[in-house]
């Protein structure tokens, strides 16, 4: 519809005085960085370390570390995209992971095969995300008190696993799932990628995914429509089960040892990333393409910071505050009346 | 925007300078104008009716009074002197404010925290000093002459006692003008007598009232000068005394009845639509029959059922008891989806927060309830969103830029063209419409209504739950009452009128 016929519309009687002004159709600068805020970030934090440390930090070497280091937190990331995308917040994702690489690592030791260890894991993580989606969908416990708990419980599950003990020593076998490389690409980026890209898909594709948008968008206007509300956050929270179990069997594969805790801090992180994520969208939701912007600034910061030689304890500190940063930044301006 | 009256170039004598002067303002949404150039000018010590429909932009200019909104043109002066709110503390500091229905009280709060709470604490060495607190609390409280204890928690309190603490909350930040939006919706007769002596009490004492209420009667027992809003225009600004009631609602609806409905079509005798017995939370075996094309209409008080009637019909909430029965067929549903499946679609009462997802695009909510037709093997197929989004804005002439626009960004009546697009894509032979023409303009209006009974005309029973009574009887051939969840009467449309209505609605006959 034109500016014409939008002032013929409203303005029937003869003391149309004010004008109905343009909308905000032409270039929005301030918008436009506000969207591409994050982006922005990421650019300059590699043009700050490339700056600092040329030689390090700016070599096809390090970026594939970079990669590498981010796979596991991205697949997590991902998964929590979907939960968030809902409405929801899955904080056991950390956790799971600990327990899908603890379980692995246990049923290893005890002679069972790679493939059987795996998939039961996986279905280990399943089973809690199930269990979460039902607590959440059907008890109707709020998203942030079930996975809370669950988190906890699960913790005590993976030590119990454990019996508290670092394992190591697993089959030679199962370390190119963590540690391989495939025409000199790590193995764990080809599976971030792919998992990245599959949620991508399931939200832009398929009716899952926009049930999903719908019922984050509004759960009532989703249900009035036909939509099976309960059934399609359950279905987000099982997803993050098995994504986040995937993650931590590739995590003791990387690292060719399993502890109860080992995968517990990706839960923060894997939060603090789609939150970077949602800076990136128009309407401020959880979005797939965000989330991975998300993860490489974190990704891209920690190597950054361990190149240019910040402490670990100085590291957490500016995360902590780069995240602020980003996102307060994308509130500017939205506040309008 | 100019400033014609500067303070020197007003007459000397202040009480001629009128406390408050709103000239001129213009507020849009997203290219529609809620209120267009509007005037309002408040005397000390009066009570002023703010009167107009729905939409009319009666709320946009008390926001706009208090800060909540920016003006996009106009000034405002009190007394004499240009001011401009930033938000509502600003307009309480100034002495603007006004009292919302229920959104003024602090239920877990005592009431002399509530009446202070506008304020500063007295303190002592950074503790709150409870006897002051008391103390003034309570003279705010006499000034309006009521007894009620300080230290009651406001959530124990009767509908008038809570307005009252809201209205000695507003003396207690100064208020000199006072704005009311609908006060008495929940109050008892008995009570309205005591509000309106407290208010009457607040005016002598030279405080300007506004008020705004759909209950002309109380207007003319209580109001000194009306201003009567229109499509966000000022229509006419009066003495009360120099108006009737009649007077007042030819100004506010600008036209008559008949010209907004289109002429009543005729309806087959075949019944599609059996209900048996429906039982709910308060409805109560009701049964009803509609025709193919017809156009049934349901009416009733607040919390009469009317709407749960419909949610138990679409299967959004379970019934307790009955059958819904389409040609004949048992469809009584379980949830909304089954309901979908079986032909029954309902357009939801409250758009914003059950008919739309504002800030998701037009295609998006239209594809919501058709995500079975817009897709194949669980993918969604692109071109044929498109085309069901596109056929949606032609068929019911949305404005909009296009199918991407957030719905957010539409204006009431478009919002709910979006609903009914979703819905009527499903082709439900059986359509059920809770308040279809809430907050929407007239002329959109008279489009819904249009619309309404092209789909009736091709087939389709449609039951309409309106609160507006003009409604029920220019749209619908038949008209069934609910009073407390049972059915009280039933009426043909043609010859009826809005007093025989309200007789069942109020169950003075069974």
């Amino acid at each position: 519809m034109t500016m014409d016929q939008r002032a013929k519309t409203t303005s029937a009687g003869p003391a149309a005085i004010v004008a109905a002004p343009p909308r905000a159709h032409q270039l929005d600068i301030g918008r436009i960085l506000r969207l591409s805020g994050t982006g922005i970030g990421l650019i300059l934090l590699i043009a700050i370390f490339g700056t600092l440390r040329p030689s390090v930090f700016l070599t096809v070497g390090n970026f594939v570390n970079i990669l590498e280091q981010i796979s596991i937190l991205a697949i997590i990331a991902a998964v929590q995209t979907v939960v968030m995308v809902v409405g929801d917040l899955d904080m056991s994702v950390g956790s799971t992971a600990s327990l899908g690489g603890a379980l692995t690592a246990v049923l290893l030791m005890s002679g069972w095969s790679i493939p059987s260890a795996v998939l039961l894991a996986l279905c280990v993580g399943a089973g809690i995300g199930a269990m979460n989606g039902a607590l959440v969908a059907y008890v109707k416990l709020s998203a942030f008190i079930a996975t809370l708990a669950s988190m906890t419980s699960v913790t005590g599950l993976a030590f119990i696993v454990t019996n508290g003990a670092n394992i190591f020593g697993f089959t030679k076998d199962f370390l190119p799932l963590g540690q391989g490389r495939f025409l000199g690409v790590p193995i764990p980026v080809y599976i971030a990628s792919a998992v990245s890209l599959l949620i991508w898909a399931l939200l832009r594709f398929t009716t899952i995914g926009r049930r999903w948008r719908a019922v984050g968008g509004n759960a009532e206007v989703a249900r009035l429509s036909g939509i099976r509300v309960d059934r399609v956050r359950f279905i987000a929270f099982v997803i993050a089960g098995l994504g986040a179990s995937l993650a931590g069997i590739m995590l003791v594969s990387r690292l060719a040892s399993a502890t109860a805790q080992a995968g517990d801090s990706q839960m923060m992180l894997s939060i603090a990333a789609v939150f970077l994520g949602m800076t990136m969208s128009s309407h401020g939701g959880a979005n797939i393409g965000g989330t991975i912007v998300g993860v490489a600034i974190l990704g891209v910061l920690t190597n950054g910071l361990n190149i240019v030689g910040v402490n670990t304890y100085v590291q957490q500190l500016l995360t902590g505050a780069i995240i602020v940063a980003a996102v307060a930044l994308s509130r500017l301006g939205k506040n309008r009346r | 925007m100019e400033q014609k009256l500067s303070p020197d170039s007003a007459v000397t004598r202040p009480d001629d300078v009128p406390m408050l002067r709103a000239s001129s303002i213009s507020k849009h949404f997203d290219g529609v104008f809620a209120v267009r150039s509007a005037d309002l000018t408040l005397r000390r010590g009066e009570i002023h009716a703010l009167l107009g429909e729905n939409g009319a932009g009666k709320s946009t200019l008390v926001k706009i009074l208090t800060g909540v909104y920016a003006p996009d043109g106009g000034t405002v002066e009190l007394d004499g002197t240009p001011v401009v709110f930033r938000d509502v503390i600003e307009a309480q500091r100034a002495g603007v404010v006004a009292l919302y229905q229920e959104l003024s009280i602090v239920p877990n709060l005592s009431v002399a925290e509530n009446i202070m709470m506008g304020e500063k604490t007295p303190a002592r060495a950074g503790f709150v000093d409870w006897g002051r607190l008391f103390s003034i609390a309570g003279s705010h409280l006499e000034v309006l002459n009521q007894r009620i204890p300080l230290r009651r928690l406001a959530q124990d309190l009767s509908p008038v006692q809570q307005t009252m603490v809201a209205v000695a909350r507003a003396l207690a930040v100064n208020a000199r003008v006072l704005i009311l939006d609908e006060p008495t919706a929940s109050l008892t007769n008995l009570e309205i007598v005591d509000l309106f002596r407290t208010l009457r009490h607040l005016r002598d004492e030279g405080v300007a009232i506004v008020y705004v209420s759909h209950r002309l009667e109380e207007v003319f027992e209580l109001c000194d000068r009306a201003t009567i809003m229109r499509n966000g225009q000022v229509v006419a600004a009066e003495a009360v005394a120099d108006l009737t009631i009649d007077l007042v609602i030819s100004k506010m609806v600008g036209r008559h009845s008949d010209e907004i409905f289109p002429p009543r079509s005729r309806h087959d005798d075949e019944v599609i639509v059996e209900v048996t017995g429906l039982t709910g939370r308060r409805v109560r075996d009701v049964s009803l029959e509609v025709r193919r094309g017809e156009i049934l209409g349901v009416g009733g008080l607040g919390g009469s059922g009317r709407s749960e009637l419909l949610r138990l019909i679409s299967g959004a909430q379970r019934a307790q008891a009955g059958v819904v029965k389409l040609s004949g067929k048992d469809v009584t549903p379980s949830s909304i989806t089954h309901g979908l499946d079986a032909g029954i679609a309902m357009v939801p009462e409250e758009r914003r927060s059950q008919g739309v997802i504002l800030e998701q695009p037009i295609r998006e909510n239209m594809i919501l309830a058709n995500l079975p037709s817009v897709s194949s093997a669980g993918l969604v197929r692109d071109a044929r969103v498109r085309s069901l989004a596109n056929r949606g804005m032609t068929d019911l002439q949305i404005h909009a830029r296009g199918t991407g626009q957030k719905v957010g960004e539409l204006s009431g009546g478009n919002q709910q063209k979006v609903v009914l697009a979703k819905f009527l894509a499903r082709n439900p032979t059986f359509l059920l419409l809770d308040e279809p023409t809430r907050g929407i303009d007239v002329g959109t209006k008279s489009e819904i209504y249009v619309l309404i009974q092209r789909l009736a005309e091709a087939g389709a029973a449609v039951l309409v739950v309106s609160s507006e009574l003009p409604e029920l009887l220019g749209l619908c051939h038949r008209i069934l009452l609910l009073h407390e969840g049972r059915l009280a009467g039933e009426v043909a449309a043609e010859h009826a009128t809005e007093e025989q209505l309200l007789t069942y609605c109020y169950g003075r006959t069974a």
